[in-house]
């Protein structure tokens, strides 16, 4: 479920993409800084909001230093200036969010799928490890999502809310724990729940076919059968409605720095994805 | 406080340009828009900041000429203004954010006990959860069960407006008096009927 929290460029002023660009590769050199070279792989979207977020909420706004792409040399990049902390935090994510995917492949994923988890598994174990002593907040919660999310999978007539309930809780944990003031905490997690939320269901929509066919779990399987496609505007309501929410939430919060890419995340990358998504085969 | 840091203008801004950016802050901070979530008491505190940066920005200005006619937050189900309720205490534990046990009160009851009312709360206690969908069955469960009544109906219709993300215009039910397109359209009517009596179609 990962890749799904975009900009959308086009709405996007020249100088904010550079920033946005900016913390994408900054984390990107956080993750070889920590966790080696290797792990720079599962750089994704979602963590680099998680990123943006954990920035754009520190007392002083960040600067930018040159520096030069390590897979691709003949590129320069834009990276931040002393902001060890939000991108450490985000890398950490990063680390045990794959982790724990893996483990969850590991359980019930196809016999291929299986034997590439296990390869990975030594490198990750490592890095897991690591990641965990360092901000084992962030451990907890994913690893209660992850338990959650096994013992909702076992009821056959799971409702949508209650699937989605485990991701939902894991981001609202961990976006209100990235501010201390007792305000902007509650703000968070009520923006966390809900687009965490619309993650897990956004992710289940796009899965919705491959599920079908192999008998996955999927809240919307289970809701609405093989008849995905005369429910597909009842399914769109539902996230419509997390993103709302969400929004409502993010508007009761003052951003120091970086406003403008949430905002843009929020009011065009976001539903552009799912409107992506749910209605790309209409187009034939 | 700078009442014209809370509003986002410059001193220098014109009337009309205060009342525009006040009256988006309203839209934004709109009780109507929190009723059924957690965060409805920040969101009364925020439109309570506006509302006074806005009176003060007006008393300061008033020889100017600005009026002051700030939003009031009375309405349909933002308060206690429900007439007649049988579930005092749930009411009471939603407000005061006790979920659980408000929920386990409405589960003890059973057959006729669950009223529209009962529907209605269960789609509260589960909306401010967030468990989004469930919460829109609930509200339209009650207002199947009671079409008439206000309180369910405003419920119903604030969720409906938010199953279509629309970021950038909340339109909430306080849409009274006309736009400059109800103008217009007025406009151009009134001048039609004056080509009609012969008149040279400029009146």
């Amino acid at each position: 479920m990962f890749g799904f929290v975009t900009v959308d460029r086009s709405e996007m002023l020249g100088k904010d993409f550079d920033a946005y660009k900016a913390i994408y590769c900054s984390l990107c050199k956080q993750l070889g800084k920590e966790y080696t070279f290797l792990s720079r792989f599962i750089l994704s979207y979602d963590c680099t909001f998680y990123a943006v977020m954990a920035l754009s909420l520190e007392e002083s706004c960040c600067s930018f230093i040159t520096g030069r792409c390590k897979f691709n040399p003949l590129k320069k990049c834009n990276y931040l200036k002393n902001n060890e902390q939000a991108l450490s935090k985000a890398a950490a994510l990063s680390i045990i969010s794959v982790y724990y995917k893996l483990k969850d492949n590991i359980a019930d994923g196809g016999f291929f799928e299986k034997l590439l988890c296990y390869l990975l598994m030594p490198a990750f174990s490592l890095w897991h490890n690591k990641a965990k002593k360092k901000y084992p907040e962030i451990e907890d919660a994913v690893a209660t999502m992850s338990m959650q999310q096994f013992e909702v999978e076992k009821d056959k007539n799971c409702s949508i809310d209650k699937a989605a309930d485990p991701t939902a809780n894991m981001l609202k944990t961990i976006m209100s724990q990235l501010s201390d003031d007792e305000t902007k905490s509650r703000v968070l997690s009520s923006m966390g729940y809900f687009l965490g939320k619309w993650i897990y269901l956004i992710d289940a929509a796009n899965d919705y076919e491959d599920d079908l066919k192999h008998k996955n779990f999927n809240p919307y399987v289970i809701a609405y059968a093989q008849k995905k496609r005369e429910h597909i505007d009842d399914i769109n309501a539902s996230l419509d409605h997390c993103l709302s929410e969400c929004y409502l939430s993010y508007n009761l919060i003052e951003l120091k720095c970086f406003k403008r890419i949430v905002d843009n995340l929020l009011v065009y990358g976001l539903p552009k994805k799912q409107k992506s998504i749910l209605y790309k085969e209409n187009k034939n | 406080m700078n009442p014209y840091q809370v509003l986002g203008v410059a001193e220098t801004a014109t009337d009309a340009e205060v009342k525009t950016a006040y009256r988006e802050l309203a839209k934004k901070y709109h009780p109507d828009n929190y009723a059924d979530s957690p965060l409805a008491d920040l969101a009364e505190q925020k439109m309570k900041e506006v509302n006074e940066a806005y009176d003060m920005i007006c008393d300061m200005r008033r020889n100017g000429g600005t009026q002051r006619s700030t939003y009031t937050t009375s309405n349909a189900y933002s308060g206690t203004q429900y007439t007649h309720t049988n579930f005092p205490d749930v009411r009471r534990l939603i407000k005061e954010g006790r979920l659980d046990d408000a929920m386990q009160i409405l589960n003890g009851i059973s057959g006729a006990g669950r009223t529209a009312e009962w529907y209605f709360l269960m789609g509260m206690i589960f909306s401010r959860k967030g468990w989004t969908e469930q919460a829109f069955s609930y509200f339209q469960t009650a207002c199947r069960m009671e079409p008439n009544n206000q309180e369910f109906m405003s419920a119903l219709n604030n969720m409906n407006a938010k199953r279509t993300y629309n970021p950038t215009g909340y339109n909430t039910t306080n849409t009274a008096g006309c736009s400059m397109c109800d103008i217009c359209t007025g406009i151009m009517c009134a001048n039609c009927l004056c080509d009609c009596c012969g008149g040279n179609g400029c009146c």
